[in-house]
């Protein structure tokens, strides 16, 4: 949406695609804050240099040098539109302390600025009389000759496929979630444009890097913040102690994700767990302070699991949480493919590297949304439209006219269950060329299985069983994906644990994984990092 | 534990089931689990074809909103068990007040239209680019107001709306506060008295149904009072609501009571309210019409004076404290 | 009952003149059932929840004035009136809540010699018999069961919302007015209009749509087999009864649906006679389902 502001600004007709309403993306559901170095003791080389050493120096530095510079700009252009931030004591936007950061950097609005942003973001959408096409599910980013012709989408309430033309495409689809069993992403974050993308002839970058989010609720995958460590919240394990002092003993729980999620899967597997969780602690914090601060946090703690984090603590593990890797862009967003652009979490810019900050990604999408729309929109003032031949539709038609024929086949939810086992028990925090492996097979069987699936569900409006069968079709993409980067990358970093090779190798490994689809066949490109102001150095906490 | 599950569904495009009817699922249900848990458990075991609308499911996203048992709610955040032992059976129906268009799936597109009539952004008050401060006192103005998630569980339960679907509405009207209220923006007059026009904000029948079901606890009818407060403050008081309203503060200042028949007149006017002279005859054939003249007051009347008084200083000067 | 119940009586502004007879019905009821009601002078109009729409602290503080009176008698409050009892609660409830508020609240009393602790509650004639009287208590009074009669209950908004204020039923399926009405013998009938509004908050600034939602609640209780309606709150009745006609112009239909007020449905269980309760006062007249 910020793209969209941006080239309607440039005055540009744009429209907005959307399987979900604009306010229901999974934006909504960020709740910690978005950083930006806005005060005169903090810097953007301060910001730049944490954000580098977070990403374990994979991300590439004139891309984080543009995000750090330009993000209190953007924060202040946020709240001219009307984002509302929780305010200090002199009426300025607050911040706080968040993992992995040396300054508390991060604004927020108690823990929903997610939501706060992404509903500013529906307002300036009204505002500018962006047109959005609601409910309409993309299945197919058309590219001919590398050149981007639109793409084509199924209107949910009809059911009908229709075209959609034009001189460029950005792509913010969001991250991949939905791959894993455990995750706190939402149901609809399946990572459909970076298959997508995929497909149509781009490069996927760095995908055997996903966050684990070090606090899950158990079975249902919801997030409890970042925030409520910032706030000053314990990790215990099951005999009380704050075992992040061992692992971090300088920031304990305040170490970046990849840390204290290892961390925790430690002490689990070592048996000190409770119930296959860690213990978050914040009773110490106090009522007020949980009420004012961490409501959304306790109300979700209260009805997801029964517990109430005034009185108890509350029993949490690591979950699948954040894609760093993702299309691979310049930093203007630019793909491959000549008026095919990306922004967001679909998008690896690259500057999150091998862990993302948290904070940083809302961020990302705030200050590449508007590049990448801008550059879009100084993109097409000159370039043609180039002609959507009617043969990607009726191909596209047909392919889904042969699932809704196909019958007795498989259901399309045992695959998927199957698909989120096998990545959840051989790619998750640990790993080696044995699980890896393993995964890769279970992942190529699906594949096999998946062509056979078949609907129920034989009705035209409103049809989640089919739109399902896209989702869980490109999903085993990015699947492939992530396991083909992560069992070729013999090292360990950021949020890639190789059991088999536990350290960081700079000398062979300093580079990026370009994923790209030859046929059937994923293929496998490196390219090296950009780096311009900090030389790689060893990551402690 | 197995439970009955009575869904109300719907499919225009079935021929021979164009009527929405209910079907029943038993679905084993385990401790914790939600209302949406069940639906997609319902989906993917049992029946595909089942509709509905699901992203986030943890309360924030506001897709999954239905009635459940009669009342609308979230279904990620209610847990099956305790409802079905509270209310003995699990009925899921789409939400009121709006078209099924398919199974649990509502037409949302009035309720986007109704969050558009009230220009949901800022204006600015100056429009260089430089943060505005704005104190915490401030911020918390407008807090409850934008925790709106956009469910549309108000506007289902929304009794003025069941009746008049041009009413503007209470997620409507919680969207306008945030606006209204934010030291920000710039034009809240013009906005205020689009607010009272017809259909509008004093159009609410008061039911709070829309403060009981929302989700959120956004408060619309608390947000919709401070709209109607800040419109009279403004001067905005052409219109019969604003009138109903001072007519009663000024009959409770001079008698300390409600007095009908002056608030009649003073509401409707002098015209209309002789046009409700017949009608008027037949309340006094039954002893119903209330005699303004008779009209006692109660002891102590200066007490009320005085705290009028008190109640507009203090207000007066908290404003002035807020120019500071 | 251990104690004999006394209550300061606040009977509202309506049932002081338009709905007159509702007042006097509940004062024999109390006789008859021992209940002592005690006089509320100084008491003045609670607002009816359009002060709120004026100016908060000045609702606020009009409403304390009240509770003022009540903590000096030493007595709580009994109103016969759903919106009274709403815009007191919930004036009460912000009170209690809210330290800050009761401060300011009471530097405003003090102007005029007054001073709120914060220690009185407030409940309607409902509750009271549903609650503390007790239903038991109450069956035993009967002299009369009204078993031929199958009532509407309804309960209206401002009996049970917002829950957090008013607390006593719960707002999806309530229960107090359905088992009085069992207990006076009579059958109560079930229909989901029942926890909804009549439409009195704008009788006169949005006619049409008061109007109608009026004669939908009451052709929803007429399609379930009710043959008369009764409401503890004298604003529905009004727009139940008095705008009866009006509402039937309005959506034309026919509807011929007696309402009795909570009070005068227990009298006439108790033995009063009609006269007594002032059904004559009453636009649609209940006479003949009366025996
Ligand atoms: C629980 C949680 C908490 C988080 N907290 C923070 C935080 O505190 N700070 C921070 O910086 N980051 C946080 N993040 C990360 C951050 O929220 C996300 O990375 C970011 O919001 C992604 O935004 P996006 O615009 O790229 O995608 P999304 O917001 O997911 O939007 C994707 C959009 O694409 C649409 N779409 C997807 N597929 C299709 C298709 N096939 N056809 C049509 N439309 C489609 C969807 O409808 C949706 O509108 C959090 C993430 C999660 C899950
Ligand atoms: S209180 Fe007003 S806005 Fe709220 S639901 Fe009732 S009529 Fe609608
Ligand atoms: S006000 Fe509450 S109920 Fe209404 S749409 Fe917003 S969140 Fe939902
Ligand atoms: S699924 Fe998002 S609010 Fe329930």
């Amino acid at each position: 949406m910020r793209a969209a502001i941006e080239a309607a600004r440039a005055g540009l007709n744009v429209a907005v695609v959307t399987k979900i309403y604009p306010v229901r993306s999974h934006s909504v559901a960020a709740q910690g804050g978005i950083n930006a170095a806005l005060k005169e003791t903090d810097s953007w080389e301060a910001h730049m240099f944490d954000t580098i050493k977070g990403s374990d120096y994979l991300g590439d530095q004139d891309a984080i040098e543009a995000l750090c510079k330009e993000a209190p700009s953007d924060i202040m252009e946020l709240e001219r539109m009307g984002a509302i931030f929780s305010r200090d004591a002199h009426g300025h936007i607050a911040q706080r302390p968040f993992g992995g950061a040396g300054y508390p950097r991060t604004c927020y609005l108690a823990d929903r600025t997610g939501h706060s942003l992404l509903h500013v973001m529906f307002e300036q959408l009204m505002k500018h009389g962006i047109y959005v096409y609601d409910e309409w599910h993309v299945v197919k980013l058309v590219a001919e000759d590398n050149i981007s012709k639109g793409v084509i989408a199924i209107e949910l309430s009809t059911g009908k496929l229709h075209r959609l033309h034009s001189k460029a495409t950005i792509i913010a689809t969001g991250g991949y979630g939905r791959v894993y069993k455990t995750t706190t992403n939402a149901l609809s974050s399946t990572g459909d444009g970076m298959a997508l993308a995929l497909n149509a002839g781009v490069d996927l970058m760095d995908m055997e890097f996903v966050q684990f989010h070090p606090t899950v609720l158990p079975r249902t995958g919801i997030l409890m913040t970042e925030g409520a460590r910032g706030e000053g919240g314990f990790l215990l394990n099951s005999k009380g102690e704050r075992f992040m002092e061992k692992y971090a003993p300088k920031v304990k729980e305040l170490a970046s994700r990849d840390v204290v999620s290892r961390a925790e899967q430690t002490e689990i597997e070592e048996g000190r767990g409770v119930n296959g969780c860690v213990l978050l602690d914040l009773r110490h914090l106090g009522a007020k302070k949980i009420n004012e601060r961490l409501s959304q946090i306790k109300d979700l703690a209260i009805n997801f699991s029964g517990v109430n984090p005034i009185e108890e603590p509350v029993p949490v593990k690591p979950g699948a949480h954040y894609s760093m890797g993702g299309i691979a862009t310049d930093n203007d967003g630019g793909t491959k493919v000549t008026g095919l652009f990306a922004a967001g979490e679909a998008a690896c810019v690259s500057v999150h590297g091998a862990n993302r900050l948290g904070g940083n990604s809302l961020l990302e999408t705030i200050v590449f949304g508007r590049r990448a729309g801008l550059k879009a929109a100084q993109f097409c003032k000159d370039a043609k439209l180039y002609p959507f031949p009617d043969r990607f539709l009726k191909d596209a038609s047909q392919e889904v006219a042969v699932i809704y024929e196909r019958e007795n086949g498989e259901s399309i939810f045992k695959i998927r269950n199957e698909m989120n086992d096998a990545m959840e028990a051989h790619c998750g925090i640990f790993r080696d060329r044995d699980r890896l492996t393993k995964g890769y097979d279970k992942i190529k069987e699906l594949k096999e299985r998946f062509k056979k699936v078949s609907l129920t569900d034989k009705n035209d409006n409103y049809n989640n069983e089919l739109l399902h069968i896209f989702e869980v079709g490109q999903m085993l993409d990015i699947s492939e994906a992530i396991l083909v980067g992560a069992i070729n990358r013999q090292e360990s970093r950021g949020s890639h644990y190789r059991r088999d090779f536990p350290k960081r190798d700079d000398e062979n490994w300093l580079k990026h994984t370009l994923i790209y689809k030859d046929g059937e066949e994923f293929k496998i490109r490196y390219r090296d990092v950009r780096v311009t102001k900090f030389k790689p150095e060893e990551r402690k906490y | 534990m197995k439970i009955k599950f009575n869904i109300r569904r719907f499919n225009p495009d079935d021929s021979k089931l164009n009527e929405p009817y209910f079907q029943a699922y038993d679905v084993e249900v385990t401790e914790g689990m939600t209302v949406l848990e069940a639906l997609l458990k319902i989906n993917e075991e049992q029946d595909p074809t089942l509709a509905f609308r699901k992203s986030c499911r943890s309360a924030i996203c506001g897709s999954c909103a239905m009635k459940v048992n009669g009342f609308s709610k979230l279904t990620c955040s209610l847990q099956v068990i305790p409802e079905y032992k509270k209310k003995g059976r699990m009925v899921i129906e789409p939400l009121a007040n709006h078209k099924q268009v398919k199974d649990l799936v509502v037409d949302l597109n009035p309720f986007w239209k109704k969050i558009e009539k009230v220009t949901p952004y800022l204006t600015p008050m100056d429009k260089e680019h430089e943060e505005r401060s704005v104190s915490e006192e401030d911020e918390k103005t407008i807090d409850q107001s934008q925790r709106c998630i956009m469910c549309g569980c108000c506007n289902s339960e929304c009794n003025a709306l069941e009746i008049d679907s041009k009413f503007i509405a209470p997620a409507a009207l919680a969207k306008a506060w945030r606006f209204v209220g934010d030291v920000r923006e710039g034009d809240k007059k013009k906005r205020l008295e689009r607010l009272s026009e017809e259909h509008g904000m004093w159009d609410c029948v008061r039911c709070i149904h829309c403060t009981q079901y929302c989700p959120k606890d956004v408060a619309p009818l608390k947000q919709i009072e401070m709209l109607r407060s800040s419109a009279m403050k403004a001067g905005i008081l052409d219109n019969p609501g604003a009138k109903h309203v001072e007519a009663m503060a000024d009959s409770v200042r001079r008698v300390g009571r409600l007095d009908e028949a002056a608030m009649t007149f003073k509401t409707l006017g002098f015209l209309r309210s002789i046009g409700m002279i017949p009608f008027g005859l037949k309340m006094e054939l039954h002893g119903k019409m209330p005699l303004p003249i008779l009209f006692p007051k109660i002891e102590k009347i200066e007490e009320v004076k005085k705290i009028y008084e008190e109640a507009a200083k203090q207000g007066t000067e908290q404003e002035k404290k807020k120019e500071e | 009952m251990a104690d004999k119940l006394r209550y300061a009586y606040y009977p509202g502004c309506a049932s002081q003149e338009i709905t007159k007879e509702a007042n006097v019905t509940t004062r024999l009821v109390a006789r008859k059932l021992g209940i002592e009601l005690h006089d509320m002078p100084k008491a003045s109009c609670c607002g009816a929840g359009l002060l709120t729409d004026y100016d908060y602290q000045l609702y606020i503080a009009i409403n304390a004035r009240i509770f003022a009176e009540a903590e000096q008698m030493g007595m709580d409050i009994m109103t016969i009136c759903s919106t009274c009892l709403m815009v007191m609660r919930t004036a009460n409830y912000n009170l209690k809540t809210s330290p800050e508020l009761l401060a300011k609240t009471n530097e405003i009393l003090a102007t005029v010699g007054l001073h709120y602790r914060g220690t009185v509650e407030v409940k309607q004639l409902l509750w009271v018999l549903a609650g503390e009287y007790g239903l038991n208590n109450l069956k035993k009074k009967v002299v009369k069961p009204l078993d031929w009669m199958k009532i509407a209950p309804f309960y209206g908004c401002h009996s049970l919302r917002p829950s957090n204020a008013l607390g006593f039923d719960d707002p999806e399926m309530p229960q107090s007015l359905d088992k009085v009405i069992e207990a006076l013998g009579a059958q109560p009938v079930d229909y989901s209009g029942k926890t909804k509004c009549c439409g009195f908050q704008v009788d006169l600034v949005a006619v049409e749509t008061a109007e109608v939602m009026t004669a939908t609640r009451l052709l929803d209780g007429k399609k379930h087999g009710a043959n008369c309606f009764v409401t503890p709150c004298p604003f529905c009745h009004i727009n139940l009864d008095n705008y009866q006609n009006l509402a039937e112009k309005q959506v034309e239909k026919k509807i011929e649906m007696p309402v009795f007020h909570l009070s005068q449905l227990v009298g006439l269980a108790l033995g009063l006679t009609p006269q007594d309760i002032g059904l004559s006062r009453h636009l649609v007249s209940p006479s003949r389902i009366l025996r």
